[in-house]
């Protein structure tokens, strides 16, 4: 069996004496995208807190291609390959968009892909590039995940999580923001891509998993759910 | 005439070691949020390490004195950062208390070791005597510190506005969890800024004991002063500190020399005035 990227095995966390997740566990395969979906509060942040290590969770086992880093802080975590473009981007505002970028540069930890710089993120997104001086508080929402996402990937890791980077874009900002999580897959990039609408994920990940009240409700290939015959509307709400 | 430009000399000197003392006070409570008063003490606590390092008995450089007395003062703050304040994360009310009270331990502990008269190491030979400029004398000491104050700024400026250090420190202020997930070690960078902090205000205890001298109490009356520069200027802004440094040694001097039963009135008055008027002071980013 292929060693797994990310692993979480019967995850356990609470926010004070809130149960929030309980028992999750599902596998990032190398190499692949998984869509973790599910309804608002669900629990999927709290996926991702747990994986950089903003919490540490009382029960289960969080393992990086076969290490364990379930009680590392986030900066361990980070040097040891994962990204997060968070929940509502959280650019640091206060630098300017180069800035934001170089406080997150790490080097790369194999010489299989041409490591990410700032030229490498700049010429991905060049209206960053015009924009590199500016302060980044100033940067519209389509420029501001641009910049999380370009953020993330300066670490150069060898996982990408992403918690719902198309929230509040307009749809043809979705398409592009999409269109770059695509390309990133291609490149053999590890991702988990959190979203609630099903729609943007089925056809880009390879396998999904849906959430439902800190629970795993379903654990299925992408492929198999496509069709339209498995009943999701339970998990998901309306969509 | 000559009396009026013998108080700007004063008045410019002290607000160089005022700069000294406070951006690190500035640089603490704006990046950190950690109202330190014991402040003052880092910088009595290294005037007397300095002065006994000038001592006859060590007979050190003066620059070499001043050095030492900051290096070991980093130490000091950088460990009182790490195991003490560090437990009162954000909780401003014990902060308070914990600095408080070491800066009475550390009143007390200076006044066992270094007695309560007061020490002043001669002003050091190469930097005696003075500049004649149009029949006005200036001593050069004083526009020595001036000058270390303002290359100081200008280090500091460059390091936090313009460096990939200074970047990671202001990315750990704006968004400390989502700083950490980035790789950024956070909590390494506030004990060196916190280090810093004292370093630098030890630096201008040594400095300023040629001028000032060390005694019993000038902890006590330096925090004040510091304070009052940093409402003025701004907290965290550099340019604030250097601004309300000055201003404040003018004050200080000219207050005294002119009216002295108002002098601690002309000192706070303006305090008072931007506190009332504009809370994010001078130079200050209104705070979110
Ligand atoms: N910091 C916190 N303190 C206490 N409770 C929290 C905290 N963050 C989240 N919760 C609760 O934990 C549960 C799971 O939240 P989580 O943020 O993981 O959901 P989510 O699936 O990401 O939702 P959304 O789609 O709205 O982002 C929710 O009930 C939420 O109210
Ligand atoms: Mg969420």
């Amino acid at each position: 069996m292929a060693t797994k990227a990310l692993t979480l095995h019967n995850v356990d966390a609470y926010y004070g004496d809130s149960h929030v997740l309980q028992k999750v566990s599902f596998e990032l395969g190398e190499a692949r995208m998984l869509g973790l979906l599910g309804r608002n509060g669900a629990g999927k942040s709290t996926c991702m807190n747990v994986s950089v290590g903003l919490l540490s969770p009382r029960g289960g086992s969080i393992e990086l291609f076969g290490e364990p880093v379930t009680t590392l802080p986030p900066e361990m975590i980070s040097a040891r390959g994962v990204a997060l473009v968070p929940q509502g981007r959280r650019i640091f505002k206060s630098l300017t968009v180069r800035e934001n970028l170089i406080v997150a540069a790490q080097k790369p930890r194999d010489n299989k892909h041409a490591p990410w710089t700032t030229e490498t993120v700049f010429s991905m997104f060049p209206r960053l590039s015009e924009r590199k001086h500016q302060m980044a508080a100033h940067l519209s929402g389509g420029e501001q995940q641009m910049l999380a996402i370009g953020r993330a990937l300066m670490g150069n890791p060898r996982v990408l999580l992403m918690d719902e980077p198309s929230e509040g874009l307009a749809p043809q900002i979705v398409a592009e923001v999409m269109a770059t999580i695509r390309k990133l897959k291609e490149s053999g990039l590890s991702i988990v891509l959190v979203e609630q609408s099903p729609k943007l994920v089925f056809d880009i990940a390879d396998d999904i998993v849906i959430l439902n009240s800190g629970r795993i409700a379903v654990t299925e290939s992408a492929a198999k759910l496509r069709d339209g015959s498995t009943d999701l509307a339970q998990h998901l709400g309306v969509f | 005439m000559t009396l009026w430009l013998t108080l700007a000399v004063n008045s410019i000197a002290l607000g160089g070691l005022l700069f000294l003392l406070s951006a690190g006070f500035s640089l603490i409570f704006g990046l950190m949020r950690i109202p330190n008063l014991m402040h003052g003490s880092f910088f009595m606590l290294g005037a007397y390490f300095g002065v006994t390092l000038l001592d006859n008995r060590i007979g050190m450089n003066f620059w070499a004195a001043a050095l030492v007395s900051a290096l070991a003062m980093a130490v000091i703050g950088g460990l009182v950062e790490r195991f003490l304040l560090r437990r009162l994360n954000g909780q401003e009310l014990p902060q308070v208390l914990l600095t408080l009270g070491l800066s009475f331990i550390i009143a007390d502990v200076c006044l066992m070791i270094w007695t309560g008269d007061p020490w002043q190491p001669p002003t050091p030979d190469h930097l005696r005597g003075v500049l004649q400029v149009a029949g006005v004398y200036f001593p050069y000491f004083r526009l020595v510190i001036v000058l270390v104050a303002v290359v100081i700024a200008v280090a500091l400026w460059l390091m936090v506005d313009w460096t990939r250090l200074g970047a990671m420190i202001r990315a750990g202020v704006d968004d400390a969890p989502i700083a950490r997930v980035v790789g950024i070690k956070v909590s390494q960078l506030f004990t060196l800024v916190f280090a810093l902090g004292a370093a630098l205000a030890a630096f201008g205890g040594v400095i300023g004991a040629p001028y000032l001298s060390v005694y019993p109490g000038l902890d006590a009356e330096m925090l004040p002063l510091a304070l009052i520069v940093v409402i003025l200027g701004g907290t965290g802004s550099l340019l604030g500190a250097l601004v309300g440094s000055f201003l404040i040694g003018f004050l200080y001097n000219f207050g005294q020399a002119m009216f002295p039963d108002l002098a601690y009135v002309i000192l706070f008055l303006p305090m008072l005035l931007v506190l009332v008027l504009r809370p994010q002071g001078l130079f200050g980013r209104v705070m979110t």
